[in-house]
Parts: structure tokens; C-alpha cells; sequence
């Protein structure tokens, strides 16, 4: 019975092409807002929420927030893998062509050619090029998919950013966002194209690697104590939190950002309520009749939470799939500091939209269609 | 054999300080297969009569039994149920659903039985034939003419075969031509079919159609005379 009222639904929304099409586009529209928000906050908790198998740790030098002001003098390094836990300490360069928070920065890290792998996050592969030729050649360049997708360069291209000028030797796939959206290159060659370099020449971090995940902190407070009284005294954290500290400007607009995202969810809810409301107004002459053919109120209730559901499978489908493709095909990141949090394209993100529109259609359908399902049907006729 | 009876049947509205009694114990019986018209000026409580046999509205107190069952007896559901079973109506303003297609509109009381779409299809081209309107199943209400749409709407109201026809001054908004033409329709369908019609109406010549008249006025039943057939 209930199946057969569908198509009668369908041809109600269908219809009245202008007004479902307005109420669909007002839907999608505010779910394509919702869902690119939470795009973003997913990419903020994978770049810094921190799991049980991190074991990186970044010593930075304190109080400095950019690697234009960071500067740590190489043979650090040293000092450090002899601290208890350290399993490797790798110096790191890093250059950026803009360190405030913005889309499409380009970094450069600059690593030691024979330390690359105590660098990147495990479970990294290389989808193009080989690695070889990164080693041999100098001005190699590894450079993360995200950021190659995002600039569409691939292996045997040269590119230049921040008045560096690289070789593409490879792509480097990788679980981690930072690693998809860096080029790393060899130290030395980055040391000596800003000229800052020299033998026992200055980086802007080390990234530590501990043998176990449980001793993270005491090895950071190691660390820093090491070099309380140096001239260059050091701030030591976890990756993900080193992430959370230097683009914490992102963070905070993904933050208030949130907000809005909320907001995208009750303009939803508003815009079938308001549809349904009207509709529900237009069509009590349509409800009456129907009940006198025999409808029953708990039948027609059930048509209009339907025609709830499928605005908001409609409207919200549109709007988050465009959100989602978006963010897929466009490899979009956020880079403050050196740091890369990406705008996620998590298919998750498709079912949660879509779920949340067509929980929202739902809801906003119940009281309409519970006050329609108990008119009195002669009452009606005499009102219209 | 009697179809519809009626026993000191009451119908008291709240309207505002003073009640309304638009119905006032009103004893009636008809017939099954009669065709019956019931006449009365103005708020006389016409439609509220109306509206109690179709089960759309309850009665205050009194007794009103159609074709064995107990009508105040039903709950919500059941009566919904006992309407899409026993009753077909049919309204002065026609009252298609505009957005479904003439098709679309007879077919919507079969949608509540147990019937293949085949089925459905069958009964209601039949229906369509019967009121002479086969050639328009596709159109919308807004491209019908009035008496086009009523015709529609007895269809509407036949495709299910129903008990008990009533109308509601089926003839009220229609031109001189259409309404003779339904009229020539209800009286076939009555005598054909074998349905018992009960019409309201304030037109004499409509009126005339019917075999039995029944004169209502406020709220109870004046005189009863057989039509001169
Ligand atoms: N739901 C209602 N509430 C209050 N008064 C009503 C209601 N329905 C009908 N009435 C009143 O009952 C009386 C009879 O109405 P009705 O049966 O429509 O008369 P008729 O169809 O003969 O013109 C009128 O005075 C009308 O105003
Ligand atoms: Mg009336």
C-alpha cells in the first residue's frame, strides 16, 4: 500500500518542477557547504589528531613558528640520536614560497640523501619515477601526489617555485597528508639554493623518530632540556601537535568554520519544512479527497515525510557529491607554516551528507505530516 | 430492501458561544437501487447529511447503519477502510487532484486494493468508457472543461464499485448542456448498474432525475415524495 503511494509522491515533487527545483538547488547548495566544511575538519583531524602508532617527533626552534625563522644548527642531529628512545634524528630543511595560512603552497624538504626513509611516514610508496634517480640526481625532486595532482606535473618535469628550480624524479604516495603534499629534495642542494648552507650548515627542524610511541613525551622533554642553555634552544612535539601549533590559523577558521556548517544543516531543515509547510497548505482540498477515498491519515502522513526524504535525498545528494567531487578532483590543502592539511575527499564524507539530508527531509516532514494525518476530513472541505 | 437507515440521527457543531444543530433527529431510510435527491435551501444541512453516509464525518448521536454496518461504531482506520469499500463521492467543485492526469485521478481509490496494475488498468479504462471520456486520459484537470472534469470525478467515484453513490450538487457549477449530460450519466449508472444515488441538489430539473425527493430543512426531513417516473 505504502509502495504504492511512491509514484503519487514523485509525480507531486515532479510536478511542480519550480518549486521542488528551487527547494532541491536550496538544499543542495547548503549541503555542498556542510559537506565541504566537514571536508576540511576531516583533513584538520587527520593532519593532527594524533594516533597510537606516531612516533615522529619535531624539534623546532622555540618560539618561531615559520621555517623562515627557524634556524637549527645541523650537527644538533648528533646530540640528539644519542638521547635514550631516539631511534634516528634526520635534519630537515624545509622552504616554502608563502608561510601564512593560503591554498597551493609549495614546500620544499630538504633531508639527507641517505636518511629519506627515517623521513617519511611508513606504509609510502613511489607511484612514478624511481627513487634511484632521486639519489643521483641533485636537484631530485620526490614530490607528494596531492600537490603533483594539484599542479598537474609529473615525472621528467621541471618546476620552479620560490626561486627554486627542481627536477621531478619521482611521485611518492603515502598515507600521511604532509607527506602527499610536500617535494622533498636533497639537503644539500636546498642548503646551498638559499645559501644558508655550508658544511655544518643550519636546518629548520630534525624529525625524530622514538622506538616507542609510549616514550614520545619524556623524549621530547629530553630534547629540549638538551638544549635549554644553548644558544638555540629547541621546541620539541609530536608531528600532529607541530601541525595543530603552526597552522593553528587554519584551525581556527576551520573552527568557526564549523559553525557555518551547522548552519548549512538548519537552512536545510528550514527549506523542507518551509516547502512542506506551503505544500501541506495547497494541498488540503488534495488531502481531504484522498481521505475520503479511503486513505487513512497514517498513509497520507507517510507521503509527506516521504516527499520529505526525497528532497532531501535529492538536494543533498547533488550538493554533496559536487562538495565531494570537488575536493577529489581538485586535491585541495591548506598550508600554514610549512604544514599541508588537506581538504578531504573521504568517501565517508558522500554518506554522511547524504544520510544527514535525508535525516533532516525526514524530520522536517514529522509534525506536517502527523497535523495532516489527523484533519478532519469535512472540516477541511468547508476550510478551502 | 432497505440500504441506508437512520435513526433520530444528530450532527451538533461547537460555533462558538451557541451549538450548531444542523442535523436534528432525523429518522430516514432508503432503498437499495433507489435513486434519491435531496433538496432544501441553503445551510439546511445538506452536505452535513451527506457527509455522514459517506463516513467523512460522525455522527453527534443517533444511529446511522448502511448496508448492515454500524457507522459510529467504526474507528478512524476502519472507516477509511469501510469508505474505500462502500462509498463513492461525488463533490460540486469536482475535486480532482491537479497534478494526476485524468487516468491518474480514477485510478487513485484502486491504489487501496489488493489489484495487479493489469487489474487496475482494466477497471479503469472501463470507468473512463462509462462516463464517455476514454479520449482525455491523459489530459490535466486544468486542460478539461467542467463538465468534462465531473465526469472524471464520477468515474472516479464508480471505479471501485462502491455500496453507495452520493453527490454533492454534482451539477451546481456546470452549464445547461453539461449538467443534462450528467445527469443522463448518474440516471444510467442508477439504472444500468444498479447503484444506489443519493444527490443533493436545489435545482428542480436536476431534482427530476431521481425517483424519490426528499425535502430537508433545518436539520430534519419535511415530506417524502416518490418522483413522477
Ligand atoms: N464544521 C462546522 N462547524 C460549524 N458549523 C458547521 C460546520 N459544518 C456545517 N456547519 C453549519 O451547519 C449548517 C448546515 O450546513 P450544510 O450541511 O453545509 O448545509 P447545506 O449543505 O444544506 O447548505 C450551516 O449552518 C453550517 O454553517
Ligand atoms: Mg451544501
Amino acid at each position: 500500500m505504502m509502495l504504492r503511494t511512491i509514484p503519487l509522491v514523485l509525480k507531486q515533487i515532479t510536478r511542480s518542477p519550480i518549486r521542488s527545483g528551487l527547494t532541491v538547488g536550496g538544499i543542495a547548495i547548503a549541503m555542498f557547504l556542510f559537506c565541504f566544511v566537514e571536508a576540511m575538519r576531516d583533513g584538520v583531524g587527520e593532519a593532527t589528531n594524533a594516533s597510537a602508532e606516531d612516533a615522529t617527533l619535531i624539534v623546532y626552534r622555540q618560539n618561531r613558528y615559520c621555517p623562515f625563522t627557524s634556524k637549527l644548527p645541523q650537527y644538533y642531529g648528533d646530540r640528539i640520536e644519542e638521547i635514550e628512545g631516539v631511534t634516528s634524528a634526520v635534519p630537515v630543511q624545509i622552504t616554502v614560497t608563502n608561510c601564512r595560512a593560503s591554498l597551493d603552497v609549495v614546500t620544499f624538504r630538504g633531508v639527507p640523501v641517505g636518511e629519506l626513509e627515517d623521513v617519511l611516514e611508513p606504509g609510502w610508496r613511489i607511484a612514478d619515477g624511481s627513487l634511484a634517480e632521486w639519489r643521483t640526481r641533485g636537484d631530485g625532486a620526490l614530490i607528494g601526489e596531492a600537490m603533483a595532482n594539484r599542479r598537474g606535473i609529473g615525472v621528467g618535469d621541471r618546476f620552479s617555485a620560490a626561486g627554486i628550480t627542481v627536477y621531478v624524479a619521482a611521485i611518492l604516495e603515502s598515507d600521511a597528508a604532509q607527506d602527499r603534499n610536500v617535494s622533498y629534495v636533497q639537503l644539500p642542494f636546498l642548503q646551498e639554493t638559499l645559501k644558508t648552507g655550508g658544511t655544518g650548515g643550519v636546518v629548520t627542524q630534525f624529525s625524530v623518530r622514538v622506538d616507542d610511541p609510549l616514550v614520545m613525551e619524556e623524549v621530547a622533554r629530553a630534547i629540549d632540556s638538551e638544549f635549554r642553555y644553548d644558544e638555540h634552544p629547541t621546541s620539541t612535539s609530536s608531528e600532529k601537535a607541530f601541525v595543530g601549533r603552526a597552522a593553528r590559523d587554519i584551525i581556527e577558521i576551520v573552527g568557526f568554520a564549523t559553525w557555518l556548517g551547522w548552519g548549512a544543516l538548519v537552512t536545510v531543515f528550514a527549506l523542507v519544512a518551509n516547502a512542506i509547510v506551503l505544500a501541506m497548505r495547497d494541498r488540503i482540498r488534495d488531502h481531504a479527497v484522498l481521505q475520503t477515498l479511503g486513505f487513512t491519515g497514517g498513509l497520507i502522513g507517510f507521503m509527506v515525510v516521504f516527499e520529505g526524504a526525497v528532497l532531501g535525498i535529492v538536494g543533498g545528494g547533488i550538493g554533496t557529491l559536487a562538495a565531494w567531487g570537488i575536493a577529489r578532483v581538485g586535491h585541495f590543502s591548506m598550508t600554514m607554516g610549512g604544514t599541508n592539511i588537506e581538504i578531504s575527499s573521504n568517501p565517508m564524507l558522500l554518506v554522511l551528507g547524504i544520510a544527514l539530508a535525508v535525516a533532516l527531509g525526514i524530520l522536517a516532514g514529522v509534525v506536517p505530516a502527523w497535523r495532516v494525518s489527523r484533519r478532519e476530513i469535512a472540516h477541511s472541505f468547508r476550510t478551502v | 430492501m432497505t440500504l441506508i437507515r437512520c435513526d433520530k440521527l444528530t450532527r451538533v457543531y461547537q460555533g462558538g458561544v451557541e451549538e450548531i444543530r444542523p442535523l436534528d433527529e432525523l429518522d430516514l431510510a432508503i432503498d437499495r437501487g433507489q435513486f434519491v435527491a435531496l433538496m432544501g435551501p441553503s445551510g439546511s444541512g445538506k452536505t452535513t447529511l451527506l457527509n455522514l453516509l459517506a463516513g467523512i464525518d460522525r455522527p453527534t448521536s443517533g444511529r446511522l447503519v448502511i448496508d448492515d454496518q454500524s457507522i459510529g461504531e467504526l474507528s478512524r482506520n476502519e472507516l477509511a477502510a469501510w469508505r474505500a469499500d462502500h462509498v463513492g463521492y461525488v463533490f460540486q467543485l469536482y475535486n480532482l487532484v491537479p497534478v494526476l492526469n485524468a487516468y491518474e485521478n480514477v485510478e487513485l481509490p484502486l491504489l487501496l486494493k489488493p489489484m495487479s496494475q493489469r487489474e487496475r488498468h482494466e477497471r479503469v479504462s472501463a470507468a473512463l468508457e462509462v462516463v464517455g471520456i476514454a479520449d482525455r486520459h491523459a489530459h490535466y484537470p486544468r486542460q478539461l472543461s467542467g463538465g468534462q472534469e465531473q465526469r472524471v470525478a464520477i468515474a472516479r467515484a464508480i471505479v471501485t464499485e462502491p455500496t453507495l453513490l452520493l453527490a454533492d450538487e454534482p451539477t451546481g457549477d456546470l452549464d445547461k448542456a453539461s449538467a443534462t449530460a450528467v445527469m443522463e450519466l448518474l440516471k444510467r449508472l442508477n439504472q444500468e448498474q444498479g447503484r444506489t444515488i443519493v444527490m443533493v441538489t436545489h435545482d428542480t430539473t436536476t431534482a427530476e432525475y431521481a425517483d424519490l425527493l426528499l425535502h430537508l430543512e433545518k436539520g430534519r426531513l419535511l415530506e417524502k415524495e416518490e418522483a413522477s417516473t
